[in-house]
């Protein structure tokens, strides 16, 4: 078994570009989270995973409250409407797919993407070390980036 | 018109897509499918003018879906719009047919970058 790894700094550049172009319309508003996070109260996890020579996963955690309103801005929605579970679901594991798909371009041997599954909770157990673990600030509110990689 | 077909397994993405085409100035006639079983099918049914298509969706992906559309003779002009744009897959996708590959995140830019030489 051979540990992958991949550059903090490509993922933070993946992070906000995912945030900048679908989510935010506008760079800036993603930044890293300095000092400890707070204990997750309600978190959602959205992930991909990674098959073939290297195998892992992506996920990214945070608040249920957050990813509602991440999914609003995604749908371009109002501070206050509503959004259906299918609508939140979809919308989240989206961000979880670009990012995952765009981490998998990093990778030195491509592989294939397995479709974005959410569940309330942090990111299920992976039989792979974290290969990163990118703490996130939006709008001041806590998300998690994990990739769990193995060769 | 032009006509478009837009495929991805996500309802919110095609939303975007559909959205971002708007961004870019393109207000084309569109019809959407939920996977490349679906965009199969709605192109035997009426061939649209261009097909955008995921390409990792459930049922069948975007390639199996170029590829069969090529090997049942349909010319139809193919781009894909996927969260994976590695050189591997460029490669790929233009072995496949498919004029262009616009990897996600996108801006209404990067959709006139490469959908305006096509239209040229």
């Amino acid at each position: 078994m051979t540990v992958t790894t991949v550059d903090t700094d490509q993922v933070l550049a993946i992070a906000e570009a995912v945030f900048s172009a679908m989510v935010d319309g506008d760079a800036g508003l993603l930044l890293p989270w300095y000092g400890e996070l707070p204990e997750a109260v309600e978190p959602l996890c959205a992930w991909v995973d990674l098959h073939g020579e290297v195998a892992g996963r992506a996920a990214l955690v945070c608040e249920l409250d957050t990813a509602h309103e991440l999914a609003r801005a995604l749908l371009m929605m109002g501070p206050q409407e509503p959004i259906g579970e299918s609508d939140l679901v979809d919308a989240f594991g989206e961000i979880a797919n670009v990012v995952g798909g765009n981490i998998k371009s990093l990778l030195p041997v491509q592989g294939s993407l397995g479709l974005p599954q959410v569940a309330l909770g942090t990111a299920p157990a992976v039989d792979a070390p974290v290969a990163e673990e990118l703490r996130l600030s939006w709008r001041g509110q806590p998300i998690v980036i994990s990739i769990w990689l193995v060769a | 018109m032009i006509r478009v077909l837009v495929a991805d397994d996500s309802r919110v993405m095609r939303q975007i897509v559909v959205r971002t085409l708007r961004q870019a100035g393109y207000d084309w006639q569109v019809r959407e499918a939920a996977n490349g079983a679906e965009a199969l099918e709605a192109v035997r049914e009426d061939e649209p003018d261009v097909v955008l298509s995921d390409w990792n969706m459930p049922e069948m992906t975007g390639i199996e879906l170029l590829r069969r559309l090529r090997a049942e003779g349909f010319e139809t002009p193919f781009g894909f719009v996927t969260s994976e744009g590695s050189a591997e897959m460029r490669e790929t996708a233009d072995e496949a047919g498919a004029l262009f590959l616009i990897a996600k995140p996108f801006t209404a830019e990067s959709f006139r970058e490469v959908i305006e030489p096509v239209l040229a």
